[in-house]
């Protein structure tokens, strides 16, 4: 099944590109005209190239119309998707800075998930949910306080001045601090451009752009939608892995041409350190090629959500691959804990050290725009892409499925993806919270001895289901059933490693070490 | 690769300060280290010979920024050394108490800087919450949020102020919940336990023989507590012992300090909590300034020939001031102050300690033997 939705993009493109081209046939002249051009040597060529004498504007247009409709199909479509990457990307820093802000202020995560159904409120917003017209936060307020009366405190304002560690003034509803990242820009737009003056001044300026214009042109094989892509080859997959790759050879240009030893130190982790992580990268999403039998994005969702396909989220095929491509990703967007390459404490800010003002900006905006192609590339990977959760489930039940199938068909692919993705990216930033950073040589051995084999098997149990498990059909229910079983199984065995015993006479789990303390009073001998 | 100098330094993320480490590198291992301090030198000694002895206490709570107020009690313990004061116990306790909040909010300064140091902002901020309680406790003595100017040779400059011993209480429990906090995320953390463990070992022999004291000498397995050993002011009246960790073979690495360093905090936490229970009058009473209950009356000059020393157990590790007496105005200013800095001794042995690892460690040892730079350069 391909899938089908309403907001289809491409189509309207598509048609518009024809429909216009069709009228620029129609108003040209239709009748011969007597023309001759002639294009004398001296230019190129060793002959005079004349064209004419008689010459049908209509027909001579009809030739070369097919290409023309396929360029301007092309030139909207890349701007729709890079203006819709440039505006959902927003998000992403604000995600970010919301996020962390509450797992810092706060009191740890647990608060920090309660802080979001407690909402901004107390002094500030209060109950923002009955702010919503047409009472339509009514659902919104049960849901919080039925998760206040479960998990929050006995007492709504304890709850409240808990959470409210801090308050803000301002109204929800223009989402305090979004447009933070404007001002950031104009920031960075107007600040000096300095050069250091024994750089390698081409490859200094040329690092950026490297950086940048890669990481925008992965966007250009990553679908928003099934209908919203700016280009959509065979191997879609393929093609995008390989400008991925790209960027960290502007990362080492930028680091070397910088001319200064932190840079330096920077690049050379940067290099080694993608160079370890992009392997089992690479062969994660072999796996999820093989899984979905095809090396196109759009097929590879399709085979997730299609319902003569396989119809499951390959989370549920093989964890261990989504696992590994988020711990890869977070290497390849270098953020903590994979964060080497421009650690701060110590190469001051790593590779990118000597830039500053607006390159320094497009170099974070890049960093950011990475982090969200791997969050958009989890969701269409492994979250089964613009399917909404248990789509197909809750449209087939018997007496609501057809409230739940029309409420799904309203809905564009496209919110799902969005949603996924910013899901995806609050882990990135959880993570972020709350471990420290990785030493190099950590680093690399984790990548090269672990990940890569681990990887290797990945590929290999996508090879066992797809060729043993696959029918053709839809996945038979105990396949994903018995896989997310022994998975999640395996994942408490594992992480239960801490010896109970000696959980009990040592408060300190981890400690290699005991205190040894002096009895009281020994002193006043 | 050819090995290089890198020089971090005097402004850089790790040098918690103003200093210079040049660090010559062999690719990502650390060969040779070479600490160059002095940039902050304000000749805090010089000035001392010029001012009264009541006057010098100011300059001393500017020695230390992250821990002024045990800075200004090691000069007046000295001074109280040099001009024969009995002071009250109550003023004692009182100290006591200012002390050791001083020490529980060096410490979290520590490690909210020492989260960042291996890539955690989270602990810096969390820390620096739980250290706004203890200066807001320490605000209500002295007056102002940093540099307290709290102790008075002969006992202090105000009573506990009324309420004082129960939000010291309530917030001293509330910070004893939140050092769990921080427990779960540095020791339950494999990420922090590979990072500190095994890194930056310092041998507690070459620490003695370096004069390294302090939390970094007991991480070493050497129960060397200046407020055990040799017990000043009334911490021998309280039940108490300091944390010592078990040294390895090899010595005390970062994991060691920073396991010293969060016990202390608890330990801290405790006196004070002991203190204000056993404070002499009840912590509830209030007394006038230079009630005779806490302050008792102090000799202006010290005649020539006169010298005052006192060993006091820093956040950071033994300070020792010397004063001579008998400087201008016939005995009015000292002649000679001396100051030792702990971690004037500490940080080239700690820039040793570097050398073999790699350079992303040069921050998590540094920022384990807690460097403070106002007090090196004095």
């Amino acid at each position: 099944m391909t899938s089908s939705d309403w907001l289809d993009v491409a189509g309207w493109s598509e048609s518009f590109s024809n429909w216009s081209m069709d009228n620029v046939h129609d108003v040209l002249p239709s009748g011969d005209i007597d023309m001759q051009v002639t294009i004398p040597s001296t230019w190129a060529w060793p002959e005079p190239i004349t064209m004419g004498p008689i010459f049908n504007m209509q027909s001579g247009f009809a030739s070369i119309q097919p290409a023309l409709e396929s360029f301007m199909h092309a030139t909207i479509m890349c701007t729709v998707v890079f203006g819709m990457m440039m505006t959902t990307m927003l998000a992403i820093p604000y995600i970010e800075r919301k996020f962390i802000g509450r797992l810092m202020d706060r009191l740890g995560a647990t608060t920090t998930l309660r802080s979001l159904w407690v909402g901004e409120s107390g002094v500030t917003a209060g109950e923002w949910w009955n702010q919503l017209p047409f009472g339509m936060g009514a659902p919104i307020g049960w849901v919080v306080n039925a998760l206040n009366s479960t998990w929050g405190n006995s007492h709504e304002l304890e709850t409240v001045a808990r959470v409210n560690n801090r308050s803000y003034h301002g109204y929800w509803f223009l989402l305090p601090g979004f447009f933070q990242a404007f001002a950031d820009f104009m920031k960075f737009a107007t600040k000096e451009h300095i050069v250091p003056k024994n750089a390698d001044k081409v490859v200094f300026e040329v690092a950026p752009v490297i950086i940048l214009a890669t990481t925008i042109m992965v966007f250009a094989f990553v679908p928003f939608g099934p209908h919203i892509y700016a280009a959509n080859p065979e191997l879609s997959l393929l093609f995008m892995m390989a400008i991925f790759g790209i960027a960290p050879l502007g990362v080492f240009f930028a680091g070397w041409a910088s001319n200064n030893k932190y840079t330096l130190i920077g690049g050379m982790r940067s290099a080694a350190q993608l160079t370890a992580y992009e392997i089992p990268l690479l062969i994660t999403v072999l796996g999820v090629a093989v899984l979905s039998g095809s090396f196109n994005i759009i097929e590879i969702v399709d085979f997730q959500m299609g319902q003569d396909e396989g119809n499951v989220w390959n989370i549920f095929l093989m964890p261990l691959g989504a696992l590994l491509f988020l711990v890869t990703m977070i290497a390849e967007v270098e953020r903590i804990p994979f964060d080497m390459p421009e650690a701060e404490a110590e190469l001051v800010e790593g590779w990118w050290t000597e830039y500053g003002g607006i390159r320094w900006g497009l170099m974070f905006a890049a960093e950011y725009m990475r982090s969200y192609a791997a969050c958009i590339l989890f969701a269409l990977f492994f979250l089964g892409g613009w399917e909404a959760p248990f789509q197909h489930t809750l449209s087939n039940l018997p007496a609501v499925g057809g409230i739940f199938s029309t409420v799904f068909s309203v809905i564009p692919g496209l919110i799902w993806v969005l949603l996924k993705a910013w899901l995806l990216f609050a882990v990135f930033v959880w993570i972020r919270a709350s471990l420290h950073r990785v030493r190099t040589d950590q680093i690399l051995e984790f990548g090269w001895r672990y990940l890569l084999p681990l990887s290797m098997l990945n590929l290999v149990i996508a090879t066992i289901l797809r060729l043993q498990f696959w029918t053709g059909g839809p996945w038979d229910l105990w396949v994903p059933a018995a896989v997310t079983l022994v998975s999640g199984g395996l994942f408490v065995i594992l992480a239960i490693d801490e010896d109970e015993e000696a959980l009990e006479i040592q408060r300190r789990p981890y400690s290699t070490q005991a205190v040894v303390k002096a009895s009281p009073g020994s002193h006043r001998k | 690769m050819a090995e290089m100098w890198i020089s971090m330094g005097p402004q850089h993320p790790m040098t918690h300060g103003l200093w210079t480490l040049k660090v010559k590198v062999d690719g990502e291992t650390v060969v040779d280290t070479e600490p160059d301090l002095g940039y902050i030198h304000r000749g805090v000694e010089k000035i001392c010979e010029s001012r009264d002895f009541t006057q010098i206490t100011t300059y001393c709570d500017r020695l230390c920024y992250a821990s002024a107020n045990t800075w200004s009690h090691a000069y007046i313990y000295a001074a109280e050394d040099l001009l024969e004061v009995e002071v009250p116990e109550r003023a004692e306790y009182i100290r006591l108490v200012a002390i050791e909040l001083q020490r529980v909010a060096s410490h979290l300064m520590w490690l909210g800087a020492y989260g960042p140091d291996i890539g955690n902002l989270s602990v810096m901020v969390w820390c620096l919450r739980e250290r706004e309680m203890m200066m807001d406790l320490l605000q209500e003595l002295g007056g102002s949020r940093m540099h307290y100017n709290f102790p008075r040779i002969g006992g202090v400059k105000r009573d506990l102020p009324y309420g004082f011993a129960q939000r010291a209480r309530a917030k001293l429990k509330l910070f004893l919940n939140r050092i769990q906090e921080y427990e779960a995320l540095f020791d339950e953390s494999t990420v922090f336990l590979v990072r500190s463990q095994g890194v930056g070992y310092a041998k507690p022999e070459e620490m003695v023989n370096h004069g390294v004291t302090g939390p970094n000498l007991r991480a070493g397995g050497v129960n060397y507590d200046i407020r055990w050993a040799h017990p000043y002011s009334v911490y021998s009246e309280l039940d108490w012992a300091p944390p010592v960790e078990r040294s390895s073979i090899k010595g005390a690495d970062c994991y060691d300090r920073y396991r010293v360093r969060v016990e202390e905090m608890r330990v801290s936490a405790s006196l004070v909590l002991q203190a204000l229970d056993k404070m002499p009058g009840g912590a509830d009473t209030y007394h006038e300034p230079e009630d005779p209950m806490i302050l008792a009356k102090a000799p202006s000059r010290a005649p020539e020939g006169t010298t005052g020393a006192h060993h006091f157990e820093d956040s950071r590790g033994e300070s020792m001031f010397y004063i001579a007496g008998g400087g201008e105005g016939r005995g009015k200013q000292p002649y000679r102050v001396s100051i030792r800095s702990p971690m004037f001794i500490t940080i080239p042995y700690a820039a040793k300690c570097m050398i073999g690892y790699k350079v992303a460690d040069i921050p998590a040892i540094m920022g384990s033997f807690d460097p403070c730079i106002g007090e090196t350069d004095r």
